[in-house]
């Protein structure tokens, strides 16, 4: 019986939509993948800094996504807190060629993983974005200056990424519904899941 | 405190090669020269090495990284990027000074080279140059003699360079050098720029330049043209070492430039020649005109910081642990403060809010060189370079705020009053409430006031004249009566029948061994009775038993007409006042009253 009802309620999530908050510094490269994921005659041609930020819907993986693309400019940074409470998962976009801004990208995700509204478990999934840049770093050697290994009350999982041919975007993605999923499973059904990283 | 973490400290990569960088502040500036929005660190790596003859290389960093290399022609002394023109896409144009003249490039490559005006050659200096090469080589040493009544540093580079040579071979560079000009030139020794306007994000802006000949021009990148000429200092020649620029030039803008010895001046768009604002005894390292209050911040050599207005008045200062070695506005433009940060000897850098520490930072050895702006994709980048040649970026926290906590107030209010003596400004008073209450009240009843107080004026005067009455009095007598000095007696004997008398005074010291030294007599009578030729007799040391006899003409007042004396004059009041009086004693020894006989009128015939 209890194998019915999961995959009943897999069903029902199916019809559900996810918020996902895509942060990340400005120039990064947010915008850039949520474009990706968009219908190709939904796509914008010319991505533009984002001011404040901009709410955009797409379906992947067989679930309707609301992803709120928070702007990554420095006045702006402020605003990605208050989206903190109603989001299930969280994309940190990652300029992997921006080895000068390393620590603030440390700084800022620091500030994320403490505020209060995020002391639940929420799935993260880093993008070292613009792989092909000469400069760019590989996932591990992100994850290492970020000193990702620390974070133990959320899972999480890094790729790399290009946003613009769209590799590697498909992966992480695939890896956060996955999560997504399976917290609110153990969620309804009230079991205690205890989810790993998956690398 | 959690002040260490208000700056993010870049770290290089693992196994990174960090170049080394051996500047200036004034060598260093953030451009965007690929104009691919992501602003890079320009700087001239100067070698001074002992062995080698001196030269700079221009330095372009990504981050961290060294991208690009150029050999620059000469030392440069200042690196400016700016924007020449309104054009899209805008491309910024690096300014290289070096000694008489400005390079620009542009993508990097060489765009044009401005040098500033020649002067006009000493008339004496050019005279000996066109008769160095006719003259026979004998009479060149009278020649060049002449020339050492001049100024050394008014004197062409031709000319120094001639003086400093050997004799031998002076002829050779005689004959070299006879035809190439004899004017001489400025070096810059300072460059900044100046925006045009301030409305736009990166608007044009022109080069403030100046030179050691105490001359400051503005440039304008466009056509190369001077817009502006200016002198630091109208009556000497004062080496400008340090300027800083504020405004824009369409609109206002002042210009301050600190000179080697230690004099500030102002220049002004209306006004080009420099107002004098202060002078310190001490050697400057830094000048800056901050933004937003328009004052004068130095750093001078004392250990001190100081804050001037723009007239020159001294609003704060404050004492340092350590020489000053570089000073930086760091415009924080999201929190709408300006702080200033001092890097000292030893390798603090001390960010203050106007007087007080808001925070501070420890490099690990002296900071030669800080730069701070936007660079890569972030806003507020901190630059430091130290004495070795490290670089180190730090970027500044997007949480931060700057407030001086209240500790720092208290403390620095108490230690204010303290420092305001120390600089010895007078403790003025400043206009309380009671003084402009007392202001208005004087002039809502300036009558009264006036009357009362012409009414005290006269009450004092009164008391005055009686005291005075009452002390002559008192010493009425023939013989003083003081005991602290000799016994003196005095004895008046008039002659002559008037109107024209003669007074016999006889002064006489009764004392056995003590002199009677300083004294005066004063003859006091009422003018219109009596005229005394002479009044007043300083009396020479009257010894003890040898009388002093001494003579005064007094002439009786006779109505000229029938020859009668006035009629206020009575018998009770035709005396003279005689007074013996001791230098340096208020009240008098001895006060006689000589009575006068009446004067016959026909005698004045």
């Amino acid at each position: 019986m209890g194998m019915l009802h999961n995959l009943t309620d897999l069903i029902k999530i199916k019809k559900d939509k996810m918020t996902i908050l895509v942060l990340g510094l400005n120039n990064s490269g947010k915008s850039t993948i949520i474009n990706h994921f968009k219908k190709s005659n939904d796509q914008n041609a010319i991505m533009v800094p984002t001011v404040g930020f901009m709410i955009e819907q797409f379906y992947s993986m067989g679930v309707n996504i609301k992803a709120i693309d928070m702007s990554g400019a420095t006045r702006y940074r402020n605003l990605w807190e208050h989206q903190f409470k109603n989001c299930q998962g969280i994309i940190y976009v990652i300029d992997s060629s921006d080895r000068m801004r390393f620590v603030v990208i440390k700084d800022e995700l620091d500030l994320v993983l403490q505020h209060p509204d995020l002391s639940r478990s929420v799935p993260i999934l880093f993008y070292g974005n613009k792989s092909d840049l000469e400069d760019s770093l590989s996932s591990v050697k992100i994850a290492a200056a970020l000193s990702l290994e620390n974070i133990k009350e959320k899972p999480w999982h890094i790729c790399s990424s290009n946003a613009i041919s769209g590799e590697g975007l498909g992966e992480g993605v695939q890896w956060l519904v996955q999560q997504i999923r399976f917290a609110m499973l153990s969620h309804k059904s009230g079991h205690k899941v205890k989810s790993k990283h998956i690398k | 405190m959690a002040k260490a973490c208000n700056w993010l400290h870049v770290e290089s990569g693992d196994g990174e090669f960090i170049p080394s960088l051996t500047t200036i502040s004034t060598c260093l500036t953030l451009s965007d020269v690929q104009c691919d929005g992501y602003v890079r660190l320009l700087a001239a790596d100067i070698a001074l090495d002992d062995d080698k003859e001196p030269s700079a290389i221009l330095k372009v960093f990504r981050g961290l990284k060294l991208k690009h290399e150029q050999t620059l022609p000469g030392i440069p002394t200042a690196i400016e990027s700016l924007y020449i023109d309104e054009t899209e896409p805008k491309t910024p144009v690096i300014a290289v000074a070096i000694a008489e003249s400005v390079l620009f490039y542009r993508h990097l490559k060489p765009y044009f080279k401005y040098s500033i005006p020649q002067l006009e050659p000493e008339e004496l200096e050019a005279e000996v140059w066109r008769k160095l090469p006719v003259m026979k080589s004998e009479t060149h040493d009278a020649l060049l003699a002449s020339l050492k009544d001049l100024d050394h540093a008014k004197l062409s580079r031709k000319t120094q360079r001639l003086l400093q040579l050997p004799e031998e071979e002076r002829e050779a560079f005689i004959k070299s050098h006879k035809d190439s000009p004899v004017g001489r030139v400025g070096n810059i020794v300072a460059m900044c720029c100046l925006k045009r306007i301030s409305s736009d994000a990166n608007p044009p802006s022109h080069l403030v330049l100046a030179t050691d000949l105490g001359d400051v021009y503005i440039l304008e990148p466009q056509g190369f043209n001077l817009i502006y000429q200016g002198k630091v200092c109208s009556y000497e020649t004062a080496v400008p070492s340090l300027i800083s620029v504020q405004g824009t030039y369409e609109t206002d803008f002042s210009i301050v430039v600190a000179t080697r010895n230690g004099g500030v001046y102002l220049l002004r768009k209306s006004q080009n020649e420099g107002q004098e604002l202060l002078k310190l005894n001490t050697p400057l390292t830094g000048l800056l005109l901050l933004p937003v209050d328009q004052t004068i911040v130095l750093s001078c050599m004392d250990n001190r910081f100081l804050c001037y207005s723009k007239r020159g008045k001294l609003l704060y200062q404050v004492e340092l642990e350590d020489l000053p070695v570089c000073i930086l506005p760091l415009s924080m433009t999201h929190l709408g403060v300006t702080l200033v940060a001092i890097a000292l000897k030893g390798g603090p850098v001390k960010f203050y809010l106007q007087r007080y520490l808001v925070d501070e930072l420890h490099a690990n050895e002296t900071v030669d060189a800080m730069l701070y702006g936007r660079m890569g994709m972030e806003d507020h980048v901190l630059t430091l370079i130290t004495q070795t040649g490290d670089i180190q970026i730090k970027i500044l926290r997007r949480v931060t705020r700057f407030e001086p906590n209240a500790d720092a107030l208290k403390g620095t209010t108490m230690g204010d009053k303290k420092l305001i003596v120390d600089a010895s400004i007078l403790d003025k008073p400043k206009k309380s409430s009671i003084f402009v209450e007392q202001a208005a009240r004087e002039k809502q009843q300036a009558k009264a006031t006036y009357g009362s107080f012409q009414v005290e004026l006269w009450r004092l005067r009164h008391t005055a004249a009686r005291a005075t009455i009452d002390a002559i009095n008192s010493s009425e007598s023939t013989i003083s009566g003081d005991l602290t000095h000799a016994p003196v007696k005095l004895s008046a004997e008039v002659c002559g029948s008037g109107p024209s008398f003669r007074l016999y005074l006889t002064v006489q010291n009764l004392s056995t061994f003590k002199m009677a030294s300083n004294l005066m007599l004063l003859l006091h009578a009422d003018r219109r009775h009596y005229t005394i030729t002479q009044s007043l007799a300083r009396l020479p040391s009257v010894l003890p038993g040898i009388p002093l006899r001494m003579d005064f003409e007094v002439i009786a007042v006779l109505d000229p007409m029938d020859k009668l004396p006035p009629p206020s004059l009575s018998l009770d009041n035709s005396h003279i006042r005689v007074m013996l009086t001791k230098e340096g004693q208020a009240k008098p020894l001895i006060a006689a009253a000589v009575a006068m006989p009446q004067s016959e009128a026909a005698a004045a015939f």
